[in-house]
């Protein structure tokens, strides 16, 4: 009886472990995809971790002017040509905080100062 | 004479610049202020000298916004922890209520306001997915003996694709963000979840967009929320849904007194212990007894132009899910 009830309790921690060891595996699998999808865009989309996703283009805008944004794949960024300033895209999340934008002279660029 | 106008204008000005970080009281002075710096602070100060809570402390607005930031940049990777250990696993039956009385159909456009670490997105796309695998399974049943001309179109459609559920997460704090995207890289959400990071009182988002806006345990950081509210009017498609998930206030008085004692003893312990942040969860209780409540918040959003507001309290007033329509 109570070797039945020892197999019984080893058994479930057995499967635990198994358990605990399978979720673990999947995001290993994950990276290892997401490293082959970088080798092959690199070309396409320069230096990112991961790509930007474009579909989001279709709502989103300057949230000053509320006027659409122009895609930059090169320096990766989300332009407003009439206002002349740059949202950065870190890690394929676009930053629209207008403080952390960068502005875009015609002749040069410099920091926008950032408030607070 | 003129040299000594000079240094009595620069004393004046001297003055004035040590006088800027204290309310200013008067508008010459400010003028001064403003011409003095105007490399710093560009914008024109009308909200200088106007003052908000930050929890119970009152704090000038500007640093509201900042603050706030802080607050959640340090407890973003201990957020979803403390969130179970602080409501013991309650938030999680808040956030499934939100949901149900949401009740969204496959293909809507959901904006996950102050979404964070994304709990309304992942329970929207989920929620979706399984009504539309159950509408299939009963327009199969309903469908025992299709005609050939019923199995074609079926094929027809399932290339076209079920219709494409969307979550947009939008928050001002990039570290909660990437939180939630690592969550949802962990569950394998990949499709129909997007992040942004943007400012609930500026969304940079066009008008008529999102059929569903939601907010939840957010809005209470948001240092101006009527003009939350009015960007959450903007964005919404006419038929849109607004939905607020937010501590309220308790209606039995019995469990108000419990629920303060628990909120002032327990919960900033509970924040140094696991987050090692004492000040951010004391912030967060505070800022839950700033917060209006129930009647006051729907009038406030009703006053932003949404219609057929209501509110359901949800644990004896704890929590409350306040919807209104954009008509």
């Amino acid at each position: 009886m109570s070797h039945a009830l020892r197999t019984l309790a080893t058994g479930i921690f057995s499967v635990q472990r198994s358990v605990t060891v399978l979720p673990l595996l999947r995001p290993v699998s994950a990276v290892k995809i997401r490293g082959q999808h970088r080798s092959r865009s690199d070309g396409v989309k320069g230096s990112e971790s991961q790509p930007f996703d474009e579909s989001l283009l279709e709502f989103l805008v300057c949230p000053l002017s509320k006027k659409p944004l122009r895609y930059d794949e090169k320096s990766n960024e989300l332009i407003n040509e009439e206002l002349g300033i740059a949202y950065p895209i870190v890690d394929g999340i676009p930053n629209m905080i207008p403080q952390d934008a960068r502005m875009i002279h015609k002749s040069s660029s410099t920091e926008k100062p950032t408030e607070s | 004479m003129a040299a000594s106008i000079r240094t009595l204008a620069l004393k004046v000005l001297s003055d004035s610049t040590r006088n800027i970080h204290h309310v200013s009281r008067c508008r010459i002075k400010h003028l001064c202020c403003r011409a003095r710096i105007a490399g710093c602070r560009g914008y024109s100060d009308s909200t200088e000298g106007r003052s908000t809570h930050f929890g119970f402390q009152t704090v000038p607005e500007e640093e509201k916004a900042e603050k706030v930031y802080k607050v959640f940049e340090s407890v973003a990777k201990k957020y979803d922890v403390m969130n179970d250990a602080m409501s013991l696993g309650i938030h999680r039956l808040w956030k499934d209520t939100l949901l149900h009385i949401m009740n969204p159909q496959p293909g809507l456009r959901l904006l996950d306001t102050a979404g964070g670490t994304g709990d309304i997105s992942f329970r929207f796309l989920e929620y979706t997915r399984s009504m539309y695998d159950r509408q299939q399974r009963l327009k199969a049943k309903s469908h025992q003996t299709p005609s050939w001309q019923d199995i074609a179109n079926h094929y027809v459609s399932d290339e076209a694709g079920c219709p494409q559920s969307r979550a947009v997460v939008c928050d001002i704090n990039k570290e909660m963000l990437k939180v939630g995207k690592q969550r949802a890289e962990k569950a394998g959400i990949t499709t129909g979840l997007s992040w942004v990071v943007g400012d609930a009182e500026e969304l940079p988002f066009d008008d008529d967009q999102f059929d569903i806006y939601t907010i939840a345990f957010g809005i209470r950081n948001v240092t101006h929320i009527e003009q939350a509210l009015q960007e959450a009017f903007r964005v919404l498609k006419p038929g849109g849904r607004f939905m607020c998930l937010e501590f309220s206030k308790v209606t039995n008085p019995l469990l108000a007194r419990l629920y303060d004692a628990y909120s002032f003893q327990m919960i900033p312990v509970l924040g140094e212990v696991i987050a090692g942040d004492w000040k951010s969860y004391q912030y967060l209780v505070e800022s839950i007894r700033k917060f209006p409540d129930q009647e006051t918040f729907k009038e406030m959003i009703e006053d932003a132009g949404f219609f057929c507001v209501q509110y359901f309290n949800l644990t004896g007033g704890i929590v409350a899910i306040h919807s209104g329509f954009k008509l």
